[in-house]
């Protein structure tokens, strides 16, 4: 008994509470919810399009200010990666120097050899004398090697070509990452320290006709240790490669995460957008469809 | 006894009543559509029965119905309904021209995006690098000369962006306190047009209507409240007559836009008017909000869109200081760009050019200016150095003057500023912490911020807003339904008196034809 009329008195407030509900409140509620249909159907669009989650601050403050800070991360790796092919040009192109300064070394020794075995003839001295000359100049050619119209081995002189055995100095370093700068040059004066001054006096003596074949001899610990110094500045520069190469390799996974971070926080997950998108389509069909029911009869259709 | 001719004057008085309530219905229906109406019933009454009580009254049974009266005319409205739409709306109008002035304000700063100042900011930062990469090149230098032309104008762009908006936000505001002003005397009007209506014991429904759409569009304003008022000189009012409207302000002192006497009735109306900063008055308003007066009170306390206008145009605050999104957005921007350019200047002066022997120059030119000044604005003037633009080699990239073109030691450092902490830089505005980097980043998120909690609460007050006016619907809108079936009612009503008529006619043809003609 007491729970019929509990129901009852449940009814009764029901009633008491049911609005009364005109046509204009039921089409402004229509109007209402397809406008806000249509506003959402506008941001997935929106969405869509641009393929971002938001367009503007205010969509999501937080994705906002992380995505200023990602793209300025994304950005300093692809610059860091041209930087470092600018650090690979100059060791390559160094390396490839010293390689052939080497080479000429090797030639000068093997023409002091042949010097300096008692068998040639002055005349013979004389034009191993002319081939060391030309060899030395070449190795000048070497010391004024350019690399996109840089002079490499000029310190930080670039623009000038350096005289012989005159070389400016400066370490040029370049930022390979985030506050990590590498000396990417080699100064000629430490390169060359000596070299020029041993083939002019190795020169003098091929040319001096009481020179001994020791005397010329002398000179091949000479040559030895000059060449022992291009090699071991050449490992110094193989070594820098290595870590460049490595840096290379860090950087290009870095751009990765990079890249999948900025995507990850202000990208769309299609398939999610999409999804969305057909629920507020068929949401707005339903709403339509309902609205054409709603709105079109009244009182006044079955009034004779 | 009780008259021959009794039922033909009840019949008369419903055929009577019936066709008004008719005419009210058909007057609801006209209306049904128009903005602003309010349903309208005629309450029936019982007429006076008969007999009235006396010593000489006639001896019959009891007392005699004499059929229906109508009433009063009246709307069917819920007052504190009103009151409830009113102060959401004003919290509406708030929060939509917040809203749309802090959208404006996204728009101008357009991030995140390719075009945005990080982005630019970024772009000056590669070419920096690319120009430590190659000091010697000139092409590396025009670029770096280029993107610090395009960081001057971005900055240029955004401040004169802003500054235009706000002087629109400005107009607005001029427009607006005009708009009050021509509401509040329309209302002043129509109460008068009231007043010389209900001291007849009439209501005038439809001017009321008018009057409170008024209010309704007052209300998304400037948060107005109403005191209706019936004057003691006000002849004879009905009880339901709702009486003049005073239009006051929800604020502690006292001001009323429409002052109404309450003995006479007679109205004053008090215009509400914007002092600016410099003590010159609106329109047009020219500097930042100093005060809004009603008459000779100042507001304390105010909301509507004319207070979210105000807090996006700027305004000074108790402590003579400027607040508002827009003035604290610009004044950021000159901070920012006096620190960085200035901070930029300093290194680029402790380094030479290419193969230069001179130290170098500025590269940003801020109008001359060495220590911050807050009435210069520095987004508005910074430009890249004449001599920058005319020869790139006057860019320092290198530590040391001379012949040392590969130098690229301040190149770097200057690639660097834009993540170097503001506690390093050699002159600073006040109030800066962080990293360039990190104070724009928050200044975007703060605007987001502003705008977001902005929109949600638009949002959220839209939704308090519908549902009071679908309850205001559902109480005073006209439902055709009811009203045809309303019609059907008062129809039959009506014939039926007609056909009430017919029958007394029948009866009195009974007695003057029918009657005394015994044995004709």
């Amino acid at each position: 008994m007491a729970k019929i009329r509990e129901a009852l008195k449940l009814n009764l407030t029901k009633v008491v509470n049911d609005m009364r509900v005109t046509q204009s409140m039921l089409s402004n509620n229509m109007l209402r919810n397809l406008s806000n249909n249509y506003n959402k159907m506008g941001k997935l669009q929106d969405q869509l399009t641009t393929q971002k989650r938001i367009t503007r601050p205010s969509d999501d403050p937080v994705v906002a200010m992380l995505g200023l800070g990602y793209r300025d991360s994304l950005n300093k790796v692809q610059q860091y990666s041209r930087n470092i092919s600018e650090a690979t040009n100059w060791l390559d192109s160094t390396d490839d120097a010293i390689s052939q300064g080497v080479k000429v070394l090797q030639r000068i020794r093997e023409l002091t050899v042949q010097a300096s075995n008692g068998t040639y003839e002055e005349g013979q001295r004389g034009a191993i004398a002319v081939e060391v000359d030309q060899l030395k100049k070449q190795l000048e050619t070497i010391a004024q090697t350019q690399v996109g119209g840089k002079y490499i081995f000029n310190g930080e002189n670039t623009n000038k070509a350096p005289a012989a055995g005159n070389f400016s100095n400066g370490d040029i370093e370049l930022e390979i990452f985030d506050g990590i700068k590498l000396n990417v040059n080699t100064k000629g004066s430490e390169l060359f320290k000596s070299v020029f001054n041993t083939l002019d006096s190795l020169k003098s003596k091929l040319e001096d006709k009481t020179a001994s074949d020791t005397d010329i001899s002398g000179f091949l610990d000479t040559l030895d240790s000059e060449i022992d110094h291009f090699l071991k500045i050449q490992a110094d520069v193989g070594a820098k490669q290595n870590r460049v190469d490595m840096m290379k390799d860090r950087l290009s996974s870095q751009e990765t995460i990079a890249t999948e971070i900025m995507s990850k926080n202000e990208d769309i997950e299609i398939e999610k957008v999409i999804t969305e998108l057909i629920t507020q389509e068929s949401v707005q069909r339903a709403a339509l469809s309902v609205g054409a029911r709603i709105i079109q009869p009244s009182l006044v259709d079955f009034l004779r | 006894m009780v008259s021959t001719f009794h039922g033909l004057e009840t019949a008369k008085r419903g055929m009577t009543t019936q066709q008004l309530a008719l005419y009210t219905t058909g007057h609801n229906i006209a209306n049904a559509n128009t903005p602003g109406y309010t349903r309208q019933r005629v309450s029936f009454a019982t007429a006076e029965p008969f007999p009235g009580a006396g010593l000489n009254r006639p001896q019959i049974p009891g007392q005699l119905g004499t059929g229906v009266q109508a009433g009063t005319i009246e709307r069917i409205r819920e007052s504190f309904l009103d009151v409830q739409y009113r102060s959401e709306n004003t919290k509406l109008g708030y929060y939509s021209s917040l809203s749309s002035a802090l959208a404006k304000m996204e728009d101008i700063m357009n991030e995140p995006s390719n075009s945005g100042l990080q982005n630019i900011m970024s772009q000056f930062w590669s070419s920096l690098q690319n120009m430590a990469d190659h000091p010697e090149n000139l092409g590396a230098r025009q670029v770096v000369a280029a993107k610090g032309q395009m960081v001057a104008e971005t900055f240029n762009y955004y401040y004169n962006s802003l500054d235009g908006i706000k002087k629109d936000l400005g107009s607005e505001m001029d427009v607006t306190v005009k708009n009050i002003n021509t509401i509040v005397s329309q209302i002043d009007e129509l109460n008068k047009q009231i007043a010389s209506v209900e001291p007849h014991g009439m209501l005038p429904n439809d001017l009321y209507d008018k009057r409170d759409q008024l209010v309704d569009q007052l209300s998304s304003l400037v948060n107005v409240k109403v005191r209706p008022i019936k004057p003691i000189q006000y002849g004879q009012p009905l009880p339901t007559a709702v009486g003049l409207y005073q239009i006051e302000l929800v604020q502690n002192d006292e001001a009323q836009l429409l002052t109404v006497d309450g003995t006479t009735g007679a109205s004053q109306q008090n215009e509400l008017s914007i002092t600016a900063e410099n003590g010159v008055k609106a329109p047009p308003l020219k500097g930042n909000v100093q005060s809004v007066q009603v008459g000779s009170v100042t507001l304390d306390n105010f909301s509507g869109k004319l207070k979210g206008l105000i807090e996006s145009y700027g305004y000074v605050d108790g402590n003579g200081k400027v607040k508002g999104h827009y003035p604290e957005m610009m004044e950021k921007l000159n901070k920012l760009a006096y620190a960085f350019a200035s901070e930029f200047n300093h290194i680029h002066q402790q380094g030479y050019g290419l193969d230069k022997t001179d130290p170098a120059g500025e590269f940003f030119d801020l109008g001359g200016s060495t220590d911050y000044d807050e009435t210069i604005n520095y987004a508005q003037v910074i430009k890249v150095h004449d001599e920058i633009i005319k020869d790139p080699t006057n860019i320092a990239a290198a530590k040391n003057g001379g012949d040392n073109s590969g130098d690229n030691e301040i190149a770097f450092e200057l690639a660097d500023l834009k993540s170097k902490d503001f506690s390093n830089y050699s002159s600073l505005p006040d109030d800066m912490s962080g990293t360039f980097d990190f104070y724009y980043a928050a200044m975007i998120g703060e605007l987001g911020v502003a705008a977001q909690s902005a929109n949600t609460n638009m949002e959220n007050v839209q939704v308090l807003v519908d549902s009071v006016e679908y309850n205001r619907q559902s109480v005073s809108g006209v439902s055709l339904d009811e009203e045809l079936t309303n019609m059907i009612t008062f129809q039959h009503a009506y014939n039926a008196s007609a056909r009430m008529i017919t029958v007394i006619d029948e009866m009195l043809d009974k007695i003057i034809n029918g009657m005394g003609v015994v044995g004709r």
